[in-house]
């Protein structure tokens, strides 16, 4: 049963991290801007949820909804400040990442005046019932953290592939200069690619919140692991990133049942290492090529 | 009657480096023009100049009238969207397409106006009356197509909108003779009405006596005007 639980928990940790490297993979191929500022994002979008809970009601599915709006948002800001001032300014990868990296530290600072250093805690958005499946207890709040990012990637994957901004998202992927040639705008592109990408790290925020807390600086760790489940997943690509997360789970959930919680970060990036020696381009790095022209 | 396109003075190249030379030119409606020059000599530069995607440039463009061009030394492409929007359609060299996506997904890239897109089903059914290949290919990624199928895409693309202008780089480069020979065959079986197209073609055989006027382009400066019902010869 031990190999279950390990199992279940890394489907888990895929699920959070895998929404932000999923959101790191688009932005970095349209975009062509890592954006180092989804841990901002990520601790904004947590302090709308823990306003609303707080203030408005605590119905659960306005509490995520909270988070995803105030993810967009996050999102948004990043691209009007760094973004669109930047995009075609010689060096925009190297500034773009500065840019962004700046705007998180600058935000949390912000978020931790506002609010104090005193961690916060969103209620239980699943309920506290449990199912056995195969001998092994299903919390509710595990179910829940998987179902909704499934929900979650499954929505964003159906509106890339039907709908007309998320053509012009693909279009911006492939061949950012043919894009152009067709009438499709860089920067409106970037403020849709922005709320979308936004949007699922306020998700992720809200589900990690379930597990731990919210802290003006709780969205680094998640920034750093999505930013390297991307890498490893080969940037630009959404099967690699799910894949990549998959493993990076497992690692984290066999580590800490193992060796003990202080070494997951260790073996995490052990892993990471291991993966990018073997293929450089990570998983599934299939459009870098058309990325390095 | 307004020119389709009136260029006055237009210098454009890449940083330090001057490909477009003082140029001016003028388009009427119902026009075919061709542009002939060697490699190297600025066709496709003037080409990227009218949709703002040169490094730099300076000098009047009017697209119908209204002023396209402005003198910015960066920005490549910043505004190439809204330029595109009022009634340009570019018809790029080979490359430049999306790989991935799907024939059918490459010509809705097209229909960007929201009428296009609207009755983007009939325009389809347009641009496939005249390229019939494509017709079976509709579902396939681009980047396994051929290089004649790829061209009738980018080509299809650019039809799916009415643009006053149509901007063709180089139709039959790097096909084969007969190949080049069908895609501008295609291209002047386009019913033009009050637009007009801009054809940039190493081959002046493919254009002799089929488009109305031909101008020679020497490195960045237009050369020399021909009526081609005269003939060049």
């Amino acid at each position: 049963m031990e190999i279950a639980q390990i199992l279940s928990n890394a489907i888990i940790v895929a699920a959070i991290y895998g929404l932000i490297a999923v959101a790191v993979s688009i932005t970095w191929s349209s975009l062509g801007l890592i954006n180092l500022g989804y841990g901002f994002v990520f601790s904004f979008a947590g302090y709308w949820a823990w306003l609303t809970a707080q203030h408005l009601s605590e119905w659960p599915p306005l509490i995520a909804a909270a988070g995803i709006l105030g993810g967009a948002v996050g999102g948004v800001i990043i691209c009007l400040v760094v973004f669109i001032p930047l995009h075609d300014k010689p060096n925009f990868t190297t500034r773009g990442m500065i840019g962004t990296l700046a705007i998180s530290l600058i935000g949390s600072q912000a978020l931790l005046m506002q609010f104090g250093p005193r961690a916060k805690s969103l209620p239980e958005l699943f309920g506290s019932w449990q199912v056995d499946v195969a001998g092994m207890a299903l919390t509710s709040d595990k179910i829940g953290i998987v179902l909704c990012s499934a929900l979650m990637l499954g929505v964003v994957v159906i509106w890339m592939k039907g709908s007309r901004r998320g053509l012009e998202i693909r279009a911006m992927m492939m061949n950012p200069h043919a894009a152009s040639i067709v009438g499709i705008g860089i920067r409106s592109t970037g403020i849709y690619v922005m709320a979308l990408t936004g949007a699922m790290a306020g998700l992720a925020s809200v589900l990690l919140s379930q597990t731990y807390y919210i802290a003006p600086f709780s969205g680094l760790t998640p920034l750093i692991k999505g930013v390297s489940i991307a890498l490893c997943g080969g940037l630009g690509s959404v099967q690699g990133a799910v894949i990549a997360a998959m493993m990076l789970g497992l690692t984290e959930a066999a580590t800490s049942r193992f060796l003990g919680g202080q070494y997951v970060l260790i073996t995490q990036f052990l892993v990471i290492i291991m993966i990018l020696i073997v293929r450089p381009h990570g998983i599934s790095g299939l459009l870098d090529k058309a990325r390095e022209q | 009657m307004t020119e389709v396109l009136k260029i006055d003075g237009l210098s454009a190249g890449y940083g330090p480096l001057r490909v477009i030379h003082d140029l001016d030119l003028v388009i009427w409606p119902g026009e075919r023009l061709g542009i002939v020059g060697l490699n190297g000599h600025g066709k496709t530069t003037l080409i990227y100049a009218i949709a703002g995607l040169t490094g730099w440039q300076r000098g009047s463009i009017l697209l119908n009238g209204e002023q396209i061009g402005r003198t910015r030394s960066q920005g490549a492409g910043r505004y190439t969207h809204q330029i595109v929007r009022k009634g340009l359609a570019i018809m790029p060299q080979g490359d430049e397409i999306f790989t991935g996506l799907t024939v059918e997904e490459h010509l809705d890239s097209g229909a960007f106006t929201r009428e296009a897109w609207r009755d983007r089903k009939t325009r389809k059914e347009r641009v496939l009356d005249l390229f019939e290949p494509l017709r079976k290919l509709m579902k396939t990624p681009v980047g396994r197509l051929s290089g004649g199928e790829r061209r009738m895409v980018s080509i299809g693309r650019g039809l799916m909108t009415d643009a006053k202008l149509y901007l063709v780089d180089e139709p039959s480069l790097g096909l084969a003779p007969k190949l080049g020979q069908s895609v501008m065959e295609a291209l002047l079986a386009i019913d033009l009405e009050d637009s007009a197209m801009f054809i940039a073609e190493q081959n002046v055989a493919l254009l002799e006596g089929r488009v109305d006027r031909v101008i020679g382009m020497h490195a960045g400066k237009l050369k020399g005007e021909a009526s081609t019902t005269l003939g060049i010869g």
